[in-house]
């Protein structure tokens, strides 16, 4: 009995009893020679199968997604209606090289994973998949530069002919049994292991074309020379044809069209191959064509082969099969001559750069000396600092932006600033007394100096924040960067709407900024509620956590955008009780704290995922951190 | 009520009609039941004054004719121009790289004083065309599926692409990887590639898609072998009348 796993030798006229026995179940497709090229086709005659091709002018997909089918059958009798359209016969693809079985994986993950489409699973699960390992590359192939010229998984037979006899790999049990009932399998001998391992290693020699650089580096190198001049010249001489798309293996997209019968009675709704390659792939009813010029389709399709897919399913966009090179006329298509010369350009580019054309900036790590001008007491352990330089520069900061602070000889950290940009020369600092460096500064007076870096990170959105209403959540000493902000609105108040600011801390003693606080309800016009987790003797006010200040506001959610800084816990509970205010997740702005060590983006602590907080934070929306699990 | 259609012909082989009335089977007994043929001159006599429908086949290239189908776009609803000589002068419009004394000559030799010719253009040189059925000859499953799409109150489109893509679709081995040349990359489809899965090569006779790149296609056409002028006549067969062949 064959295993999965399991490699066996057939003898050549098992092979053929291996095809007949499918025959008499299922088409066969198979390649055939057709006007001195090769093409997949129904094959009824073992001896008309080609095995030493090079590559088929179309790929087998076209047996899994054709070119024209109907999705719909459709009935205009009484009331309109519409029923799914499945069927498919048994078939197998016989010789398929191992780039098209990559190729046919890929379609597999798009369309048997989310939204299941119907018509390829019917088809794919009707279809068994007889792989062949290529030993006679096409000129224009590249598929080792691909990773694809050897499969592991997506058949159910592999063979590789060994001159004498098949090395059958077997790759799903659909194949073993097959295996089983149509041939008989031998235990291969070690000249035989010997002999496939170097007729495959001399095919994989044989391949003209060659990626200059690891296609892992595709995705971000393309995306570097988005806007690069290569895509307008290169196609220039673009036809539009749509000849590189309709041949390529991991191409799936199509068109879908109502066509009614003559006596109104009944229709279908067909689908049919389409390609982003063709001049209105991209275009709406209104007449607007989204990628009305042959650069932008051209850079979408190279983009799509060596970025977009890569990224969105996991799998390279491109099996370097060739098939489009040799199909386009001007000679334009390969993507295997794009990828190069944009690793060209990358590296003429670097090269530049290493020469030492761009300056480094000294002062990249070198704190500025600023001088203490105030410090006050905000509670037991929190402490205000009033910063100035010394050289009477100013900060130049954005609220919600952040500092590294040194104490030379104790260290560095990130402290987000307190106090808006719009409050003159100086700028504050709200430090709790947490660590070394903080216990150093906390020891400090007016007079001593300091060391700054920045103002780092992207600060909060005012322009998502003006004409809106707003709802600022600060849970302890997420007080200290909203506060930035809560001055600025205050210094810009006819910008904003109604603001109201909802404050919980631990116990009364922990309350802070009280004077200003009344301030801002006095002069500001700011609705302002309290409350604190354990109350004392003294307390009249809410006690509890700060969620319970959320059910009973009345705001309207579509004006409405919210602040959120606090803990980490705090953010998870908060932001259920917004969204049950209606707010949606572009409406939920969180300043986030993550360890920003360098604060410019190299030393890879505040990582969230793949995003560093120190740059493309530390605020976001809720709708920023969908794809970011590790944020919340 | 159904539409009252129409069908003429001007300077062409009445190969399109022919074929409109080669529709067979099921298709042939909607149809009818669907239209009413009101005028025809290859299967009835019947005349009418006014037609939702006229389709128009040929292209014109006799004073005359410039009256003749002005009067007909006058009582017409809905003018369609039916295959490849009514929608882009097709193969009558070779004559006009003649002078037309020179052409009458040729065809009629001493009669020729008892004719006139002007040179050959599309019937939308002349009159406001709603719609084209493109072809030679007209591919009669796109001409039916205009015609139902005109009674949905759909506007009917033809493909934007070239035969590229049905000739592809089709599986066909490219004709220029056979070592011949094509027109296929330039030209409209809508004709699935007949020509092409027949074992020939695209003449051109759908017309060019919109926006075709020339340029390329000619640099095509001299790289696969072909002569500056031997790329002109190419074009020249269907589409003397289009901005390509001038």
């Amino acid at each position: 009995m064959a295993q999965i796993k399991q490699s066996l030798v057939i003898s050549n006229p098992d092979l053929r009893s291996l095809f007949e026995g499918l025959s008499q179940r299922m088409d066969v497709i198979g390649v055939v020679e057709r006007k001195g090229k090769y093409v997949f086709d129904r094959v009824s005659r073992f001896e008309d199968l080609c095995l030493d091709y090079d590559v088929t002018v179309h790929p087998p997909t076209r047996y899994l997604l054709p070119a024209r089918e109907k999705v719909l059958s459709m009935s205009f009798e009484g009331t309109p209606s519409a029923s799914a359209e499945i069927s498919a016969q048994p078939q197998v693809l016989f010789g398929v090289h191992p780039y098209d079985i990559h190729a046919i994986e890929l379609l597999d993950e798009v369309f048997m994973t989310k939204h299941a489409d119907p018509n390829y699973i019917t088809r794919r699960q009707n279809t068994l998949i007889v792989g062949l390992n290529c030993l006679h590359p096409s000129p224009k192939a590249f598929a080792p530069s691909m990773g694809t010229s050897r499969a592991e998984t997506g058949f159910d037979l592999l063979l590789t002919d060994l001159g004498e006899g098949f090395m059958t790999t077997v790759g799903s049990q659909r194949g073993a049994d097959i295996l089983d009932e149509f041939a008989k399998g031998r235990t291969p001998s070690d000249n035989e292991i010997a002999s496939e391992k170097a007729l495959l290693e001399s095919a994989e020699g044989r391949y003209e074309v060659k990626l200059d650089i690891a296609r892992e580096r595709l995705p971000k190198l393309l995306d570097a020379h988005y806007e690069d001049a290569y895509w307008e010249e290169k196609s220039e001489a673009c036809l539009s044809c749509g000849s590189c798309v309709m041949v390529c293996p991991t191409c799936f997209c199509f068109d879908v069209k109502d066509e009614v019968a003559l006596n109104m009675k009944t229709g279908e709704r067909i689908r049919t191959w389409d390609g982003c390659m063709l001049t209105d792939f991209a275009i709406v009813a209104g007449g607007e064509n989204f990628r009305h010029d042959k650069a932008s389709r051209y850079r979408h399709r190279i983009f799509r082969k060596g970025k977009y897919v890569l990224e969105r399913y996991g799998m390279v966009g491109c099996v370097g099969c060739g098939r489009c090179a040799t199909a386009c006329l001007p000679d334009i298509a390969s993507p295997a001559e794009a990828f190069n010369a944009i690793a060209e350009k990358a590296q003429i580019e670097t090269a530049r750069r290493l020469i030492g054309k761009a300056a480094p900036d000294e002062d990249l790590y070198t704190p500025k000396q600023a001088k203490v001008l105030r410090v006050e007491d905000l509670a037991a352990n929190e402490k205000l600092f009033e910063l100035a330089f010394e050289d009477g520069s100013t900060l130049g900061h954005a609220p919600g932006q952040f500092v590294e602070i040194s104490v030379l000889g104790i260290g560095e950290a990130p402290i987000s600033i307190s106090s808006s940009p719009t409050r003159g020369d100086t700028f504050e600092l709200a430090v709790r007394n947490v660590g070394n460096l903080t216990r150093a500064l906390h020891k400090l007076e007016a007079g001593a100096t300091v060391g700054i870096r920045g103002p780092f990170g992207n600060g909060f959105p005012i322009d998502k924040l003006e004409w809106k209403d707003l709802l600022f959540v600060a849970a302890g000493i997420g007080l200290f960067p909203l506060r930035s902000l809560i001055q600025y609105v205050i210094d810009h108040r006819d910008s904003f709407g109604r603001v109201i600011i909802l404050y919980g801390t631990r116990s009364p003693d922990q309350r802070m900024f009280e004077a200003e606080i009344e301030s801002w309800k006095a002069d500001a016009g700011i609705e302002f509620y309290e409350t604190v987790d354990q109350g004392d003797d003294s307390w009249t006010g809410n006690v509890g956590v700060i969620t319970t200040l959320i059910p009973d506001l009345e705001i309207e959610p579509a004006k409405t955008m919210s602040v959120v800084v606090g803990p980490p816990i705090v953010y998870r509970f908060v932001i259920g009780e917004l969204k049950k205010k209606g707010l949606a997740d572009e409406q939920i702005v969180m300043s986030l704290e993550r360890r920003m060590k360098c604060g410019v983006g190299k030393c890879g602590h505040c990582q969230i995922n793949g995003v560093y907080a120190c740059q493309e934070g530390p605020v976001f929306t809720l709708a920023d951190l969908r794809n970011l699990r590790e944020a919340v | 009520m159904k539409p009252k259609v129409a069908f003429f012909d001007f300077t062409c082989c009445e190969g399109c009609q022919l074929d409109t009335l080669n529709i067979e089977g099921q298709d042939l007994v909607d149809l009818v039941s669907a239209v009413d043929i009101v005028e025809f001159r290859e299967i009835h006599t019947g005349k009418a004054d006014h037609y939702d429908i006229a389709f128009v086949e040929g292209s014109i290239s006799r004073e005359s004719g410039i009256e003749r189908v002005k009067d007909i776009r006058a009582r017409s609803d809905m003018l369609i121009a039916l295959g490849a000589c009514a929608h882009i002068g097709g193969i009558n419009c070779l004559k006009n790289h003649l002078e037309m004394d020179e052409a009458l000559d040729i065809v009629y030799g001493e009669d020729a004083k008892y004719y006139d010719t002007i040179p050959a253009r599309p019937v939308s040189a002349v009159v406001p065309v709603d719609f084209v059925v493109p072809g030679c000859p007209i591919n009669t499953a796109e001409l039916v599926r205009i015609i139902k799409e005109i009674l949905l109150g759909k506007t009917p489109e033809l493909p934007n692409h070239p035969v590229c893509v049905e000739c592809k679709m089709a599986g066909n081995v490219c004709v220029f990887e056979q070592g011949k040349t094509c027109l296929g990359p330039v030209i409209r489809a809508g004709c699935n590639a007949i020509c092409i899965s027949a074992g020939r090569q695209c003449w051109g006779c759908r017309g060019l898609v919109d926006d075709p790149n020339i340029d390329s296609q000619m640099d095509v056409l001299k790289k696969y072998g072909l002569t500056v002028e031997e790329v002109v006549e190419k074009f020249k067969i269907y589409n003397t009348y289009s901005e390509v062949a001038k």
